[in-house]
């Protein structure tokens, strides 16, 4: 302000003047013709005064610098106005020079920010020419800002890995059909997968650009242009966050439209948020949030409110999906898409509460628990119906064959894929009341108690397979023939017991029930071999009336009607099939040999249907599920 | 008649029905005495909503934040009410006779829809609370003084930002937007540059609601198969269900009229409920009234039918005139009338920074609550026994 001084005429000169120009005046008054000479000084002070005139009409005029300065200015953002090109693409020097001119402005205006404005004058006019200047200057920043923004932003498009979910295909169809052992084998794959995903970052935007946008913001905060800042910048980030998530095929889907879909497309839909929430809160919005602080850390609550703005909209919509997965049917299938989405969720609420820790983000925050815990309930809740579905199942005609019922093959496979979620199986069941009558094993000799029988899990697993026992019993009564239950209950628990000791279920289930259990189905072969063959082998028996010829002729019936019935009746299991021949043969073998042995003098050849050695073939037809007869053949 | 004392009420009613139903065995009796008490409440509630009392009409006019809170909360106690009138005490086999194995798995179809309106009425009010941060920056430009180019263009800009905020989640609106918005292709440089992308606080379509998804259309599939109950004396079950889904549908009906929403062209023909409904009068008179609001405002392009969104549209229509047609440093008459404009602009910031947040939550919590009682009325379904149909 110094320079005013030199400027403004010192008092004592304007005396001098003042004192001329009296003079002058006077002598005009007495004359009435100007010479020639007279004039052209005259005309030269007119001149000279209307250059003047400014200085003289300021108040002191000692604005004129700043008006200088503001012009200046001035001139620097108005010839932009007319430029097609943008400022920051053609070069630094031009953006610094208008981040200068915009800089000067505000140097303006503070100049000018201790003088009242209210009454009309100059200091007024040069404070609304600034204010003006600013306002261009900024609508010009905010353009800028998003050409930058949205010409510079990145995408990195992921590969869609497809999460190898430890249970696939375990459908659940009132016929079973659908269940294979082989079906479960390919899954359980997913134990290596980064759970914890890695601290990574990605840039969102052209890292050479954050100084750009960060000076942009400066500036525009300087100038209290902070809000439009923040809109234009909300605007350009979500509608790239909103195109980031149509790249990953992320779908729009209405709650009607979820409930609406088949449960394999449900399925493979499910798999994709769990990925898209992965990649979305982990990587995409950690990065987003990063961005936020490189360009906004100076602003404090501006840099949350815009984080938020930018990511609420599409944070809630993913959650939406997930909503809807909870509000939908809770079939037996959905457990394990329940459980991986509870699971992805748990994960990342850290990640979650971090992004969103201020105040303003609490609403999402909250959001994002409701659906933890509503996934939470809904897996338990499915869980439980699974449990309620397995007791309830109700056959009406007896399973063919007395094999393995597709309801065991189900649930056992269904079961086998549970130990992979065990940690958050018994978060989840901790508080439920375990019915403890149902829990098989008798923990009281304390030898099989490790804490994987004793979690939450393993008492409903057990309890499961005990449901699952009592339907099995009530099925085989179904039967009518005594025998024929044995072999269905002996093929059901074998099998039971085998998924149980092949897989992780082993540990659940523990040594004792494995023992107890491969007890009960051996209880029943020997319940089979005395139901079926006491009676056959009892008519090699003198009960002295029947003659010799007759005892052969009996036995040779009643083990034709044996060989036809279970000839086609099946144990699968290769080696219970060859236990169960041999427990046989013991019990019928040694006994005919005997027979034969004390009175093959007695007897001719063509009353002996079947040598020892015939028997022994034969009982290896049994149990293989192709009806055979031996009425018609003579085996020789 | 504040929201509180309908929950208290409410409440005292649940305890009271607590004690009762373990002392009641004929339960016909009790079952009429439940609809005509549920009936009354519904008649009292909204007629609080048609005729508040003297000091509340001008403080909460219709349709305006605090009277759609008043709506919401009185949905929520019909909501909890029905469900005790439907749960408690009732003979489970009942759900699965006709009609109510119809009504049910009708009903909760409605219910669902709800929530994706209540969704879509949440994004609204997003936009609403956009539309107010632009007003608060026009409104802090034009308080200044003197109010030179400078301030009257930010404030300028500023507005029809705002009016682009309101206007594009509506079908029936997209031509206005369009023009508003600018584009990318404006600088030279348009090899390079994309295409007309629009920008500029432009609000793309909301995220959380599906591109085909039709506010009306939902409307309408709600109350396609409502149907009051026939016959002479409404008998059991069926009355309430019907109610409730009255309601529903109207408030879920107010609520899309109210804040910008997905498609909503054809939203005035409105559903009939019969006249000759006692406890349904309040509502037929609230739904006219807002019928006749939504026809006369159609024409303008309105954003909704929320009194504040509607002041703000006009007040920002007014200021965008004035904007345009300054000259510093305006007429001395001119300026005070805007100055006033200005202040109520303000005061309406001011109501939605209070009210709007609350309202949203409120909103949520219709979500939570329907997505729990249908939960719990499924499970009900379910223990009764047969379902004949998955209901989806």
């Amino acid at each position: 302000m110094c320079n005013c001084q030199t400027i403004m005429p010192s008092y004592e000169a304007e005396q001098h003047i003042i004192a001329a120009t009296q003079h002058i005046l006077k002598a005009l008054g007495a004359s009435k013709n100007l010479s020639d000479e007279f004039k052209r000084v005259l005309t030269e002070l007119d001149s000279h005064l209307s250059t003047m005139t400014i200085i003289t009409e300021t108040e002191g005029g000692r604005f004129s610098e700043i008006e200088e300065q503001l012009k200046h200015a001035e001139r620097k953002i108005i010839r932009w106005e007319s430029d097609p090109c943008l400022i920051w693409d053609s070069g630094p020097m031009e953006a610094t020079e208008y981040l200068q001119a915009v800089n000067e402005i505000l140097i303006v205006i503070e100049s000018l920010g201790g003088l009242s404005l209210s009454e009309n004058g100059k200091p007024k006019e040069i404070a609304l020419r600034a204010q003006n200047a600013l306002q261009r200057a900024m609508s010009r920043l905010e353009e800028e800002l998003c050409h930058i923004l949205f010409q510079h932003k990145q995408y990195f498009k992921p590969q869609y890995v497809l999460l190898h979910s430890r249970a696939e295909g375990v459908f659940y169809d009132e016929s079973f059909a659908s269940v294979e052992d082989e079906i479960v084998d390919e899954t359980s794959q997913r134990d290596g997968e980064d759970r914890e995903s890695a601290e990574c970052y990605l840039d969102l935007v052209d890292p050479c650009v954050i100084p750009n946008i960060k000076s942009i913001a400066n500036v525009m905060s300087a100038s209290n242009y902070i809000q439009e800042f923040c809109e234009a910048f909300i605007d350009i980030q979500r509608e790239a966050l909103y195109e980031y998530l149509s790249v990953l095929e992320m779908e729009k889907l209405s709650i009607e439209d979820v409930l609406k879909l088949e449960w394999d497309c449900l399925s493979r839909k499910i798999k994709k948020w769990i990925w898209i929430m992965k990649v979305i809160i982990s990587v995409y919005l950690a990065s987003e949030k990063r961005l936020c602080d490189q360009i906004l850390g100076d602003f404090g609550s501006f840099n949350s409110f815009c984080f938020i703005e930018i990511s609420k909209d599409s944070v809630l919509c993913l959650l939406n999906f997930g909503q809807a997965i909870t509000t939908g049917p809770q079939k037996p299938e959905k457990l394990f898409r329940l459980l991986d989405m509870y699971e992805i969720m748990a994960d990342l609420h850290l990640e979650m509460d971090s992004l969103f820790s201020e105040d303003n983000g609490s609403f999402i925050r909250i959001e994002y628990h409701k659906l933890l815990s509503g996934l939470g309930a809904s897996a338990r809740e499915t869980f439980m119906r699974f449990g309620n579905a397995i007791a309830s199942d109700a056959s009406i005609r007896p399973f063919p064959g007395g094999g393995i019922h597709p309801l065991v093959k189900y649930v056992m496979n269904y079961m086998r894929l549970l130990p992979d979620y065990c940690d958050t199986f018994n978060l989840l069941l901790k508080d439920q009341d375990i019915d403890e009558s149902n829990a098989v094993v008798e923990i009281d000799n304390g030898q099989d108690f490790s804490s994987s029988t004793s979690c939450p899990m393993a008492y409903h697993l057990r309890s499961i397979a005990s449901s699952l026992e009592s339907n099995l019993i009530d099925k085989s009564k179904l039967y009518k023939d005594d025998s024929l239950q044995y072999i269905f209950l002996m093929n059901n628990i074998h099998y039971m017991v085998k998924k149980v000791k092949d897989s992780d279920l082993r540990l659940f289930f523990g040594d004792e029930w494995i023992r107890k259990h491969i007890g009960k189905f051996q209880q029943h072969a020997t319940s089979y071999v005395r139901a079926t063959w006491s009676s056959v082998v009892s008519m090699l028996r003198d009960d002295g009336n029947t003659n010799l010829k007759e005892r052969y002729r009996r036995f040779s019936i009643a083990f034709e009607e044996v060989y036809k019935n279970q000839t086609r009746w099946c144990i699968p299991d290769l080696q219970l099939r060859e236990d169960l021949q041999i427990s046989t043969s013991q019990k019928v073998i040694p006994a005919y040999r005997n027979f034969v042995g004390i009175n093959n003098r007695n007897v001719s050849d063509k009353h002996v249907k079947y040598t020892t050695d015939d028997l022994e073939e034969l009982l290896l037809d049994l149990f293989v599920g192709s009806p055979r007869s031996l009425h018609n053949s003579r085996r020789r | 008649m504040p929201a509180t004392e309908h929950q208290s009420s409410f409440l005292r009613r649940i305890s009271i029905r607590r004690n009762q139903v373990i002392s009641m065995d004929g339960n016909h009796e009790q079952e009429l005495e439940d609809l005509e008490l549920f009936q009354k409440h519904v008649a009292d509630w909204f007629a609080g909503l048609l005729s508040p009392s003297e000091e509340l009409i001008s403080s909460e006019p219709l349709m305006s934040i605090s009277w759609l809170r008043k709506l919401v909360d009185v949905f929520l106690c019909c909501e909890a009410e029905f469900n005790t009138v439907l749960i408690m005490g009732r003979d489970p086999s009942q759900i699965c006779k006709p009609p109510l194995d119809r009504l049910i798995p009708e009903l909760m179809e409605r219910a669902v829809k709800a929530l994706d309106i209540c969704n879509a009425v949440s994004s609204g009010i997003d936009s609403v609370r956009q539309c107010k941060r632009f007003a608060e920056i026009a409104v802090s430009a034009l308080k200044q003084n003197p109010i030179g180019d400078g301030q009257v263009k930010r404030a300028r800009k500023a507005l029809s930002s705002m009016l682009t905020a309101m206007t594009i989640d509506d079908k029936e609106n997209h031509c206005k937007s369009a023009e508003r918005t600018w584009s990318f292709g404006r600088r030279g440089n348009t090899a390079g540059a994309n295409k007309e992308r629009a920008v500029g606080n432009f609000r793309s379509l909301s995220m959380i609601v599906a591109k085909n998804w039709s506010a009306s259309k939902q409307i309408l599939a709600m109350c396609s198969n409502l149907v009051a109950p026939r016959g002479g004396e409404p008998t059991g079950l069926a009355s309430p269900v019907y109610i409730l889904s009255s309601v529903m549908v109207f408030v879920m009906w107010a609520l899309v009229a109210a804040v910008p929403c997905q498609e909503r062209s054809g939203l005035a023909t409105h559903f009939q409920i019969p006249r000759h409904l006692a406890w349904a009068h309040s509502i037929i008179a609230l739904q006219e009234r807002i019928a006749e609001e939504w026809k006369k405002k159609k024409e303008k392009c309105s954003a909704g039918l929320l009194e504040e969104l509607q002041k703000m549209e006009k007040l920002g229509q007014s200021l965008i005139e004035f904007a345009d047609g300054f000259q510093f440093p305006g007429e001395t008459e001119k300026m005070d009338e805007v100055r006033a404009q200005v202040a109520e602009l303000a005061e309406i910031c001011r109501r939605i920074e209070e009210g709007l947040m609350p309202l949203q939550m409120q909103i949520r919590e219709v979500f939570h609550r329907i997505v729990r009682s249908r939960t719990e009325i499924l499970e009900l379904v379910d223990n009764a026994g047969k379902v004949s149909q998955p209901i989806v």
